[in-house]
């Protein structure tokens, strides 16, 4: 009963819990609003940029007025209000968009205005940012801690059993010994030691066959840089910073300037704040203050860790795969769109691509193996159509071939001399 | 009746030495020393058991595999802004000009990333010398500062110190002299006259270091104008050159090409090429007759030849010339080398009375590429001896080694006070200067250049300047006191149609034709031109040569360059004497082989004049007219870099055409010749027909070979054993080489070093047959003397037999390029271990390098030993401190090819990586290959179209055609291997 008692106590807890949590999930979030629509030109205690510093505004202004201003500023100013004119004035006619929130939107952004957090957001150093990521361990280290547990499981057992034996003044035994007789009493022992063996030798190669593959290299890079923002939330296209990928070998890692295309602007990130930002403003040369570029700046170029590595004996080109093949991002890079810094996808990702099922692409081998780029060399389909280039020769081979699917490998796609030389 | 012709490769194999079949019968000339290397008694007292070494081995082998398993952590850095034009890993091409004083051409920069890696043709053919510049950029011993007084200065103190002590001599009325290359740069003449009128007193000298003073001399006497003419060797139908190599290194490399245009067998008609030398050059062993004369008779012959054009009787050597010249009036050109303007007087004459002006020739369009005046550079060095000369600028000019007279330079040069040179080196000139202000490589220079009359081209940077160096027109721009850039100026120049102008590299103006001071009655000539007795001299003389590789010795720190093997004596690494059989018989002068093959010469004193060269090693080549011995320029630089320095003799002091003596000295030469490493055995490699025989039977000289079986006589390739690849679909690449066109001018060759990036092993290695060349070009001679020429000529049997012993005298010679064939019944695939060497579906032969274990059965196996074996590191490695053990050097490397590891086999690809872009363009724009697009790197720079390269499957490419010629053949195609490379026959138009 006691038992019950407890257990009823701490369901109540829990669904109050849940509750409370729910509620302030249905809420508006004000800070969102403030991020999405706001940091491009205010800040709140970081000084003035291209709008005014919101620190303490809901002090200065009273919601009324706000409210008429966030609004649509012009109809506000024309209506004659003095504070807003001087403003407009003050801030040489930079105009700020008008919003039309709605009341419950407006109160929610009035209210993150007024409490704003003392710290803007907590920025995490790039290196515990990464380490989140890196969550879930190999198989094989699964299974190793898992055989320490047991065998701390069965040390334990033993020696319980030789105290319960030593009290009854029976003959104790050691742990082997207690396993020994155990195996003995078992007609199988032989079995279990030839499964011991294949399960260790399954093992050692699989320990040998991993080395080189790189699946799920996610080094840390000099910025903290999250395609989850980019590529995922905002949906950047991928090809606006890897523009090359479309023209040349390289899919190319952006140049500063690229980013500043956005960032000019946006001076504050989602999650790590200004720090990570300021990091590629030292590198061209940039105040996100004044929002101008220092003159005769000594540019500093972004070091990044290179992900994808091939070896120099394997010749890769991203626009015969991009544009001529017609490939998606995805169908090799996996989910990049969720993941923070490049990551190399692994092979199960990739078999889970929308893309590569309807291709009819399955992966047998690591990512960026040999064998993974014949296993998709193989299976892949050829698109011919609308491509002088190909015309005759899909005429010719479509003669020779009466099922009429034209793979990579019948064009020469596993001819050695296509990839090294 | 080509089968009765017999070819050799060298004078061992034609006088039977025991070492060519020795080398014949087995690879090592001496025996594996295994029995040696077991009886060691050392072994059997080792305390090393076998199990021992087993132990070591196994840790060994697990430990370098366990530190192999770390993946190294690259860095990918991008540009902080990056260039709108640029684009990591595609290549951009810029328009520009090449012109070191001595080689001029219109080109194409290709660049990756920023840095020019390889030079192609725009306007005018590239020869070796133009093509190796862009490794000369990157030549780490250039200067990297203004140098004062051989110390490391800037250009703020150089220039405020040069400017006053220039404004000092101007006030005090000093002269200034200005010693240059040619300058054919319009901007820069005008900047020259800017100087001088800031200055005055300013004396502009210009210098070059294979002179035509000769020919500019005779044309203004002749004409008025101080200019050479521009030639059209393709409207000839009669070719005769006294000693002008014009396929090699005489006048500008479009000769070739033209020539070329002239020797289609197809149109059943080729001009007919005479070649009167007494040194073996490119153009005499690609003549159809060839005449050899000492240096000395050429003015006796040239005046022969010309009374006998007016009816007198000619030389019995050249009776047939003149009666081909009087039948092709209008149509025939005559050139000549000597640079006595009375001579080139004789061959002007000889070419106005034939008619050839304005027609072969003329000098209403003259080329300006060469405008070196002897007389003002004599009268320049006794000015300075004299003390007459107060400062001295030097630009593109090295006179302490080029100069005959170079010791008396440097005794005016000591006397002169201001010592200013612009060399992009510290040189044999610059180091007596007070002050080196290092130009830009042409690469890093905005500049124009004016090489014939209305034509101009236009320089432009491809890189950033690597060192703190200045372009001379900057620092001349600079010392008249001038806030001007030189590219502000040149823009201002050449305002019209500036940017596209530019971005082709060249455009012509309509102008007026330079009016001919006067044209010439045939009775005016005879009292103008001077007249030569024809006597024979006794006695050795001397001939200063240029070779392909080095020109004239200002690329000599190129390692590329220094490892091109002469298409004549096809040694590297070395100038020598060349000299005929029967001299060195005469001389007790010898040539040998060692044990591993390699070529050892005796050496001699040479003394010309009063000057002596002491050690010259001496080469018998098959060619060279008896009792001439000659030296190529280019070689024995003292400071040119760690390449170039010490590498041969220097023979510009020694004075042309002069009498020589020559004693044999002790001691012994090692050359480092591609010859001799295997031997052709006297199968048929190299078909050839004569014009006549080919009109009869276009399959003339193209006899197949058959195989007699239980059928009757059936060709190899029906009774093959193996089976087909299926080219039906697809691209099937195919490469024509025709032998009529090759000149052997290695152009191909060093094409092939940049776009693959063929690494340069050394003397030492070239030596141990270990050159890494993945095309060569084959040369054999062959005798004169045919059972046809003896029928025709009516020489008896006794002396054609005699004549046929003998034929190392004046050889014929044929160029053959040997490449991998790309055999579709390849004999390497089949005996590869580890099936690194494979077969591609488009016709090639693949190479996988990193599946490679080295063997080496695939170069045993291959018929035409063009497989070649990585047996070190060459690159970052200090035994071989060329250019890919330097950080700069390293930057010519094209990034799309792999550098080769140790141990490895590599070989001719097709230039598969070009293969792969043009069909990925193809594929992006959506359409076929287009035929100019497929292109390989020899057969881009070969200016004579001889190379051919295309999809035959494609009926659009000039190939497919090719492959169906009567002349075409494959390469022993005997043995059946169908390779993807063939020939088409030589083609001599012998009368």
């Amino acid at each position: 009963m006691i038992l019950l008692n407890k257990l009823k106590k701490r369901l109540l807890f829990l669904t109050v819990l849940f509750t409370i949590s729910l509620q302030s999930f249905a809420q508006i979030d004000g800070e969102a609003l403030y991020k999405t629509n706001c940091t491009a030109c205010h800040n709140i205690g970081g000084g003035r940029l291209i709008g005014p510093d919101l620190q303490g505004i809901t002090e200065r202004r009273d919601a009324e007025w706000l409210k008429s201003w966030i609004n649509d500023n012009a109809a506000f100013r024309k209506s004659g209000d003095k504070d807003a004119i001087a403003i407009f004035e003050e801030y040489k006619g930079s105009v700020m968009a008008a919003f039309y929130f709605e009341d419950e939107e407006i109160e929610a952004l009035l209210s993150y205005l007024a409490n704003p957090p003392l710290e803007e957001v907590s920025v995490s150093k790039s290196n515990d940012f990464l380490s989140s990521e890196e969550e879930g361990m190999s198989n094989n280290t699964q299974l190793v801690i898992f055989l320490i547990l047991l065998f701390v499981v069965i040390t334990v057992l033993v020696s319980v059993k030789n105290s319960l034996k030593e009290s009854l003044s029976q003959d104790t035994e050691t742990v082997p010994e207690s396993i020994l007789r155990f195996v003995s009493k078992n007609r199988n022992k032989f079995i279990i030691g030839l499964g011991l063996f294949i399960f260790i030798l399954y093992i050692i190669f699989n320990l040998l066959m991993g080395i080189g593959v790189v699946e799920k290299y996610q080094p840390d890079q000099p910025i903290a840089f999250s395609h989850t923002i980019h590529a995922g939330d905002n949906g950047i296209d991928c090809n606006y910073c890897h523009s090359s990928a479309r023209d040349s070998k390289h899919s190319g890692i952006p140049s500063v300037n690229v980013c500043m295309n956005c960032h000019a602007n946006i001076v504050e990130g989602t999650n790590t704040g200004k720090e990570e930002l300021q990091k590629i403003y030292d590198a061209v040369g940039y105040n996100p203050e004044t929002r101008e570029y220092i003159k005769d700046y000594k540019q500093k170029p972004i070091e990044w860790i290179r992900v994808h590595n091939l070896p120099d004996l394997s010749y890769f080109n991203h626009s015969q795969h991009v544009t001529v093949g017609g490939l998606e991002c995805q169908q090799c890079h996996g989910n990049m769109q969720e993941k923070t810094v490049g990551q190399v996808a692994t092979m199960e990702e990739l078999n889970n691509q929308e893309n590569n099922i309807k291709d009819g692409i399955e992966f047998d081998h690591p990512t960026l193996t040999m064998g993974w780029c014949i296993d998709c060399h193989r299976q892949k389909e050829v698109n011919m159509e609308n491509n002088d280039y190909y015309t005759e020769m899909h005429d010719k081979l479509k003669a020779k071939n009466d099922n009429g699917k034209i793979t990579v490998e019948m064009i020469g796609g596993l001819e050695c001399g296509k990839c090294h030389y | 009746m080509t089968k009765a012709k017999k070819y050799w490769k060298g004078l061992a194999e034609l006088n039977n030495d025991p070492i060519v079949e020795k080398l014949a019968q087995k690879e090592f000339v001496d025996e594996i020393p295994v029995n040696e290397f077991l009886g060691d008694s050392e072994l059997d007292s080792s305390s090393t058991s076998r199990r021992d070494f087993l132990k070591f081995l196994g840790f060994t082998t697990a430990a370098a595999t366990l530190a192999a398993c770390e993946a190294p952590v690259n860095k990918v850095i991008p540009y902080v802004v990056k260039p709108e034009e640029i684009n990591p890993g595609i290549a951009n091409y810029y328009a520009s000009t090449i012109y070191d004083g001595h080689d001029f051409a219109s080109v194409l920069v290709k660049t990756r990333e920023g840095r020019p890696i390889k030079i192609d043709a725009n306007k005018s053919a590239v020869n070796a010398r133009i093509q190796s510049s862009v490794l000369s950029l990157y030549d780490s011993a250039r200067l990297r500062n203004p140098m004062k007084d051989s110390v490391e200065s800037d250009w703020a103190t150089v220039d405020s110190e040069i400017s006053t002590q220039l404004e000092a001599i101007s006030n005090k009325g000093g002269n200034i002299a200005l010693l240059t290359s040619t300058i054919i740069s319009p901007t820069t003449e005008k900047l020259i006259e800017d100087f001088s009128a800031k200055y005055g007193n300013v004396k502009h000298v210009q210098v070059d270091a294979v002179s035509y003073n000769g020919m500019l001399e005779a044309n203004l006497s002749s004409f008025g104008l101080r200019a050479l003419p521009t030639y059209s060797f393709d409207k000839a139908n009669v070719i005769v050159s006294f000693g002008a190599d014009f396929l090699g290194n005489w006048g500008n490399t479009d000769l070739e090409s033209q020539w070329a245009l002239g020797r289609k067998p197809e149109d059943g008609k080729m001009s007919k090429h005479y070649q009167i030398e007494s040194t073996l050059t490119l153009s005499g062993s690609n003549a159809d007759n060839r005449l050899q004369i000492k240096p000395s008779e050429q003015a006796g012959l040239l005046s022969n030849l010309y009374n006998a054009l007016n009816g007198s009787t000619a030389d019995s050597r050249i009776q047939k010339i003149t009666t081909d010249l009087l039948n092709n009036k209008g149509k025939s050109l005559v050139v000549c080398n000597s640079n006595n303007p009375d001579v080139q007087l004789i061959v002007n004459a000889i070419n106005d009375i034939l008619g050839n002006y304005e027609n072969t020739l003329t000098l209403s369009h003259p080329s300006y590429l060469k405008k070196g005046n002897d007389t003002d550079v004599a009268t320049l060095i006794s000015d300075m001896n004299a003390g007459n000369i107060d400062a001295l600028i030097t630009y593109n000019v090295n006179p302490s080694y080029s100069l005959v007279d170079s010791s008396d330079f440097n005794a005016g040069l000591a006397k002169v006070s201001l010592k200013v040179s612009t060399s992009l080196y510290m040189d044999e000139t610059a180091i007596n200067m007070d002050y080196v202000c290092p130009d830009n490589h042409n690469l890093e220079s905005w500049g124009d250049a004016n090489p014939s009359h209305g034509e101009f081209t236009l320089m432009q940077p491809t890189i950033n300047p690597l060192f703190n160096g200045r372009q001379f027109q900057d620092s001349l721009l600079s010392w008249s006191g001038s806030n001007t850039k030189y590219y502000d100026y040149l823009k201002n120049y050449h305002s019209y149609d500036w940017e596209e102008n530019l971005h082709n590299g060249y455009y012509s103006v309509i102008c007026n034709e330079i009016p001919i001071f006067k044209w010439y009655l045939k009775s005016e000539w005879d009292t103008l031109v001077p007249s030569f007795q024809l006597i024979k001299s006794v006695g050795i003389e001397f001939e200063i040569a240029e070779k392909i590789a080095m020109g004239d010795g200002s690329q000599s720190n190129n390692p590329w360059l220094q490892e091109l093997p002469d298409p004549l004596s096809r040694a590297c690494w070395d100038n020598y004497l060349t000299m005929s059989a029967t001299t060195a018989r005469d001389l007790g002068v010898k040539n040998w082989n060692v044990s591993n093959g390699a070529l050892n010469g005796s050496m001699v004193n040479i003394t010309v004049g009063e000057k002596t060269l002491e050690n010259v090693p001496v080469m018998i080549q098959p060619g060279q007219a008896k009792d001439t011995v000659s030296l190529a320029v280019g070689y024995g630089r003292t400071l040119s870099g760690k390449c170039g320095n010490e590498v041969g003799v220097n023979a510009y002091p020694l004075s042309n055409g002069g009498g020589a003596t020559i004693t044999l000295v002790e001691g012994t030469h090692e050359f480092a010749a591609v010859q001799l490493h295997h031997t052709m055995m006297g199968r048929e490699i190299v078909k050839e027909a004569s014009l006549s025989d080919y009109i009869k039977d276009n399959k003339s000289g193209n006899e197949t070979v058959l195989y007699a079986t239980h059928d009757g006589n059936k060709k190899a390739s029906e009774v093959s054993l193996w089976d087909e690849f299926d080219h039906s679909t697809g691209h099937f690449w195919n490469m024509s080489i025709d032998l009529t066109l090759c000149t052997g001018c290695s152009s191909c060759v060093i094409s092939c070093h940049a776009e693959n990036n063929v690494p340069v092993v050394g003397k030492e290695e070239v030596r141990k047959s270990r050159d890494m060349h993945w095309l060569r070009i084959d040369r054999y001679f062959s005798s004169d003397m045919t059972r046809e020429l003896s029928e025709e000529e009516k020489i008896s049997a006794i002396q054609m037999y005699a004549e046929m012993e003998d034929p190392s005298e004046n050889p014929e010679v044929v160029y053959q390029p040997v490449m991998c064939q790309h055999c579709n019944h390849a004999p390497c695939e089949t005996v590869c271990p580890v099936a690194a060497t494979s077969h591609g579906a488009e016709g090639q032969n693949h190479m996988a390098y990193n599946r490679c274990v080295g063997t080496r059965y695939c170069a045993n196996n291959c018929p035409y030993k063009v497989r070649r074996f990585n047996w070190f590191q060459y690159s970052d490695n200090d035994k071989f401190d060329y250019n890919m053990n330097d950080d700069y050097g390293k930057m010519v490397l094209n990034p799309d090819v792999v550098v080769r590891s140790r141990g490895v086999i590599e070989k001719c690809s097709m230039c598969i990586q070009k293969i792969q872009e043009i069909k990925l363009d193809a594929k992006k724009s959506g359409t076929k290959v287009a035929d100019k697009d497929a292109q390989t790197a020899c057969s881009l720079a070969c200016s004579t179209n001889a190379i051919v390269f295309g999809d035959s499957n494609d009926e659009s490419h000039v190939i497919s055609k090719l492959k169906d010629n009567s002349r075409k053949y494959d390469l022993l195609e005997h043995l059946n291997t169908a390779p993807s490379v063939f020939y088409q026959t030589k083609i001599r138009n012998k009368a």
